[in-house]
């Protein structure tokens, strides 16, 4: 694995191994150049923009995944090829929960896989769940900010003009079963990332951001939900220090 | 106050906690744990024992095998009250570093039986609560015990996929080893599944009695039940931290 990556033009070591996982591009150079200190950018080559930095004195990194399950997965594969270990997506999504209002913080606990991707991988019966480690460390950093928020199963997709407001035609009758089913949220990527967490034996979690209410039509101003963001992005970067702690204490 | 269709038990007649091994013969045996223990009902592989530990009311009731009973038991379960559920019971082994008698505590599994395709689509998870798994892993630490955590495998057919099942049962397992699943069972994935729908607490654990690499198995009692004495008191323990916090 000394060669370079195909996609993401970076080779072992060059990526610190704890990495944020935000899907879009602009949103990467945000969390590398406003929540890192000592940040560099490593690589920006297709929807992926890379950045070294750190964050409470530890080592951290930010990779853009683009949107969709297929730019994630090459995302991902390549950072475990150079030894990157711990992941976390941070980013938003649509509420299917009437509890969960525009700008609310979800973690999920595990995605529906209703992409393409994790379907080449391994049989849809296998569960994309995401680490209990990393689910453990995203609560704990919550709670010490008195945030709410909401834990349980996300859906994740692929078509975003078939469950959006954006959506042509009934899409609430589309979503209706899995909101019915409790799933909180609707978005694009966490799925594939938890089953290529579990197949490769790294550790993967996902936290998320309302900007919308599927059901109630409830959205945000942009300003509201870039709060929300930014204290996601503290939340999953604290979190990211806290397991590598975690691993030097069992060493 | 009406009794449940199967299970025979009134609303009432259980706590909010409940163990759930797959074998009626091991209930008398989880209840020893209790104090004042007291036999609630028996009807066909569903017994159902209520007592208190550590003055919290706990109940334990069998699910007999599979999916299509441990979903009734689950179902009747939660009609009655309960909002805790630990599945306690054996797997097989898929991976080498699992020997005989070492603990798993699932955190999700493989869909592969019927049962919860009748609720949801195959593409939803199957996952434990977070809750319930964190309570489990924090009472075997508590008691310096070592357990393996991850994802197991809930399937129907057990002549298809144990090593007592035609010969080349591995190279149809072959997937799951291959995609780290730790082991191999008969209930989970329905009782995840249903728990999460019905917003009730769900888990497992399990202790490996067979593992299908090594073709080793354990089938003496004797050995099997002081693991299960040691598995029903790390349940309680889990059931008081969860009762605490």
């Amino acid at each position: 694995m000394e060669q370079v990556q195909y996609h993401i033009k970076c080779k072992k070591g060059e990526v610190n191994k704890a990495v944020l996982l935000p899907g879009d591009i602009e949103r990467a150079d945000y969390i590398g150049t406003k929540f890192f200190r000592d940040s560099k950018n490593i690589v920006e080559n297709r929807e992926f923009h890379i950045y070294n930095g750190s964050y409470e004195d530890k080592p951290v990194a930010v990779c853009s995944t683009g949107i969709g399950c297929m730019s994630a997965a090459v995302a991902i594969e390549e950072l475990t090829n150079i030894g990157c270990k711990y992941f976390i997506r941070v980013g938003t999504c649509g509420s299917l929960s009437s509890e969960i209002n525009p700008g609310d913080i979800i973690i999920a606990t595990g995605a529906v896989r209703g992409d393409g991707a994790s379907k080449e991988y391994i049989p849809i019966e296998y569960p994309a769940v995401a680490d209990y480690r990393v689910v453990t460390a995203l609560r704990n950093r919550t709670k010490k900010k008195n945030t709410d928020y909401g834990l349980g199963i996300i859906r994740t997709h692929d078509a975003f003009y078939m469950e959006s407001p954006f959506a042509f035609g009934d899409y609430k009758k589309r979503v209706a079963i899995w909101a019915k089913a409790g799933t909180l949220a609707i978005e694009n990527e966490s799925s594939i990332l938890f089953i290529i967490g579990s197949l490769r034996k790294i550790q993967v979690g996902t936290i998320l951001v309302a900007a919308g209410n599927l059901i109630t039509g409830k959205k945000n101003t942009k300003d509201e939900l870039q709060k929300s963001v930014d204290e996601a992005i503290t939340i999953a970067a604290g979190a990211l220090v806290d397991l590598q702690e975690e691993e030097e204490e069992k060493i | 106050m009406k009794k449940m269709h199967h299970l025979q038990i009134e609303a009432g007649q259980i706590g909010k906690f409940v163990i759930m091994p797959g074998d009626p013969g091991r209930c008398h045996l989880i209840a020893e744990h209790f104090e004042n223990p007291r036999l609630i009902a028996q009807s066909r592989e569903y017994i159902t024992y209520t007592g208190k530990y550590k003055g919290l009311m706990v109940s334990v009731t069998s699910t007999g095998m599979g999916c299509p009973s441990a979903a009734i038991a689950l179902e009747e379960l939660i009609m009655a009250g309960a909002k805790c559920l630990v599945r306690l019971g054996t797997t097989g082994a898929l991976q080498k570093n699992i020997n005989l008698g070492d603990i798993i505590i699932p955190t999700s599994a493989v869909r592969l039986e019927g049962t919860s395709v009748e609720y949801i689509p195959i593409e939803f998870p199957a996952v434990a609560d977070i809750d319930v798994v964190a309570a489990l892993i924090r009472a075997t630490q508590e008691k310096n015990m070592k357990s393996h955590i991850g994802i197991i495998m809930s399937h129907d057919a057990f002549y298809k996929g144990s090593i007592f099942a035609d010969p080349d049962f591995l190279k149809r397992e072959q997937v799951w080893i291959d995609s780290n699943v730790l082991s191999v069972e008969n209930e989970s994935s329905a009782l995840f599944t249903i728990g999460y729908l019905r917003k009730v607490k769900v888990g497992t654990i399990l202790t490996a009695v067979a593992n299908h690499l090594t073709q080793k198995v354990i089938n003496d009692e004797e050995k099997i039940n002081p693991i299960f004495h040691q598995m029903t008191d790390l349940c309680l323990e889990a059931f008081k931290n969860m009762k605490e916090e």
